[in-house]
């Protein structure tokens, strides 16, 4: 997670060639090379299918939510801000829970738990997200609409957030399903982060007399802070991009609203839904479009952590 | 990187696709006339007719030698994948729009299955076989009948309480025939649904939720109190939905039964200049006809290399395969549209 390259790697020259060098040489840099040329080539096609959509529309896409196959007119807003709410919403639970796991995993917990707990939290993110949104179809949203949104509603329901009808399809199981897929990321991220912690820091923090909390506070936290960032971050591209299980437990309809319980739609979940058997040339440019939007978000999110963390590390003058 | 994820899986089943028709027609050509065990007609799309299609594949190989390789992938990606030229012959349960029609450059539609969609139901505290009329369902669909009590619907179920749920109407979200058939249905009763949402595979409804394909539109309705959706008869023998019985133009309400369905077709001779035939809401005339009546096309191109192939089983499909249809669920097509079949078969060349 560290964010200065490495120095590289300087060995004394030989006169004579040798042909291991030359062969990890070409294998390694064809290997980026190949993939710089399929990210640009990813991005060329995009672009491009988009082209006439981006020509229609322009940059009002951004702020009209209307998306209508009967009359060709497509807009953004209301996917932006289903794609921005959820993933927000899922980031602000599963932030702090991955982060108490990975500490949990990497200072409290006793040894023998250690393993165990850390390969069910990694299994976790190896459950595949159709299966995820088949359980949220089946399981979740229903238990959530029956058992958990009308309480919230009975006692909560003053607040926007709580408002509204109870469903099985809407916001809240999507944030829900989004979270568990964010948070084996980050806790593992995280886990790794805390064992990275030179144990003389540690236990010089304990030495003077800190208590674990706050070692943890002063010492292991501002130490890794940067990567934390760059977890998160991490996280979050995640869950913008997650396209499958949203798809199937959102909804899939155009709305904005701050209510949890409403159905509502994402960028990448109606490229999913509609991009095969889109029902006229300008919706599939559109959809492309959207994809253009979801390459922009990652962009500023990755551009925007690395500068993050870059800045925490040179105001802490951590060196690694 | 998830997007440009899902770009390369469309990439790769694409690829994959057209490795598939690739193979088929080498081994078409190959063989040039020589042994017919290697012929293959790659087709893809409809879901609606992927049943049929799998009582058709083997029984049409062991009378013809011809393997016929299916994809179930939905109308709409079938009409893409006919229209790229990736397969030998499209399935839709919508007839190609204006736009496509063009996009598919001499494409021909051959009416080849019937079908029918039907109001599915969840309501708890309520009978099974609920009346509706498409003016009740237009008005559920456009949320201006919001509870399951509403006046209009104890109207047509005298004698039946109805609990005050709120209706809950489910679509779907991905591209689907069932959708064109559903919307062109409440289209022709409501002027105030077609004006607000309209015909197409993605009507733009304003209210409700969406889900994807049938078995979600099917999970979906299952699992909410008050939720209303549409589904082809099969799903709801397969997931023990309710369905609703629907008013046709003589005032009666039949079951989606074959008969009802064949009833519809007989009613409706009009074949439309584009080559499709609609079926919903035939004229009061056709007594038992059943109003969200459909025919499934097979889309394919007026010159194909696989001409005289793709002729055989297209005749075989409306003719001999017809006879897998009633056991199925799907009623055998009309003669008159069985001699127009063949007379659009006749115009494929090479």
């Amino acid at each position: 997670m560290s964010m200065e390259s490495p120095q590289p790697l300087t060995l004394p020259t030989r006169s004579r060639p040798r042909f291991g060098d030359l062969g990890l040489r070409t294998i390694a840099g064809s290997a980026a090379v190949v993939l710089t040329a399929i990210m640009v080539a990813i991005v060329y096609q995009v672009v491009r299918e988009a082209h006439a959509s981006i020509g229609q529309f322009g940059l009002g896409f951004l702020t009209d939510n209307e998306w209508n196959a009967v009359t060709n007119r497509f807009g953004a807003l209301d996917l932006i801000w289903g794609t921005l709410y959820s993933s927000l919403l899922a980031l602000l639970i599963a932030v702090p829970v991955a982060i108490a796991i990975g500490l949990y995993l990497s200072e409290l917990a006793p040894s023998f738990l250690r393993t165990p707990v850390a390969l069910m939290v990694e299994l976790l993110a190896a459950i595949p997200s159709v299966v995820l949104g088949l359980w949220g179809i089946l399981v979740l949203g229903p238990f959530l609409a029956d058992h958990v949104e009308p309480f919230l509603g009975d006692n909560l329901g003053f607040i926007p957030l709580f408002s509204g009808t109870p469903s099985s399809h809407g916001m809240l199981p999507a944030v829900v399903v989004l979270t568990i897929m964010i948070v084996p990321i980050v806790a593992s991220i995280s886990r790794e982060l805390f064992s990275s912690v030179p144990s003389d820091l540690k236990q010089g923090a304990m030495a003077l007399g800190a208590t674990r909390w706050e070692m943890v506070r002063s010492v292991a936290i501002p130490q890794v802070s940067g990567g934390l960032v760059a977890a998160v971050m991490l996280g979050f591209a995640r869950a913008v991009g997650e396209a499958i299980a949203v798809s199937q437990v959102i909804g899939g309809t155009l709305n904005q609203s701050w209510s949890l319980f409403a159905p509502a739609d994402t960028m990448a979940g109606r490229i999913a839904s509609q991009y095969q058997g889109a029902a006229t040339a300008l919706q599939r440019s559109s959809l492309a479009y959207l994809a253009v939007i979801l390459l922009v978000i990652s962009l500023i999110a990755n551009v925007s952590a690395q500068l993050i963390s870059g800045r925490i590390q040179r105001r802490m003058g951590i060196r690694t | 990187m998830q997007t440009a994820k899902r770009f390369g899986t469309a990439v790769l089943v694409t690829g994959v696709v057209a490795l598939a028709a690739a193979c088929g027609s080498s081994g078409g050509s190959g063989t040039s006339g020589g042994t017919s065990a290697s012929k293959v007609l790659v087709g893809a799309g409809s879901t609606l007719v992927a049943p049929l299609m799998s009582q058709w594949e083997p029984d049409y190989t062991k009378s013809s030698g011809v393997t016929i390789t299916y994809g179930a992938i939905g109308s709409g990606g079938g009409i893409d994948a006919i229209t790229a030229r990736q397969v030998d012959f499209g399935a839709s349960d919508a007839p190609l729009s204006a736009e496509q029609a063009t996009a598919c450059k001499d494409c021909l539609q051959v009416p080849w299955a019937l079908a029918a969609v039907v109001p599915a139901y969840n309501l708890s505290d309520a009978p099974d076989h609920l009346k509706l009329n498409g003016d009740v369902i237009a008005k559920m669909y456009l949320g201006t009948i919001t509870s399951w009590d509403d006046p209009a619907i104890k109207a047509l179920n005298p004698g039946v309480t109805l609990p005050s749920t709120a209706v809950a109407p489910v679509y779907r979200s991905d591209g689907s025939g069932d959708s064109y058939v559903w919307s062109s249905f409440l289209s022709a009763i409501s002027p105030d649904f077609k004006s607000k949402v309209g015909v197409s595979t993605q009507p733009a409804f304003t209210v409700g939720t969406g889900a994807e394909k049938s078995s979600g539109v099917a999970a979906s309705v299952q699992s909410t109190d008050g939720a209303i959706g549409y589904v082809t008869v099969a799903y709801i023998t397969a997931d023990a939905l309710h369905s609703a019985l629907v008013q046709n133009a003589a005032g009666n309400f039949p079951q989606p039964t074959t008969a009802a369905i064949t009833a519809a077709a007989a009613a409706v001779t009009t074949i439309q200049p584009d080559g499709s035939v609609p079926l919903v809401n035939p004229p009061a005339s056709a007594a038992d006809a059943y109003p969200i009546s459909t025919y499934s096309y097979a889309i394919v191109p007026k010159s194909s290399p696989k001409a005289s192939q793709l002729k055989a089983f297209l005749t075989y499909a409306v003719t001999t395969g017809q006879g897998f249809g009633p056991d199925l669920g799907y009623p055998g097509l009309p003669d008159n549209i069985v001699t127009h079949d063949k007379q659009v078969i006749g115009q494929i060349g090479s």
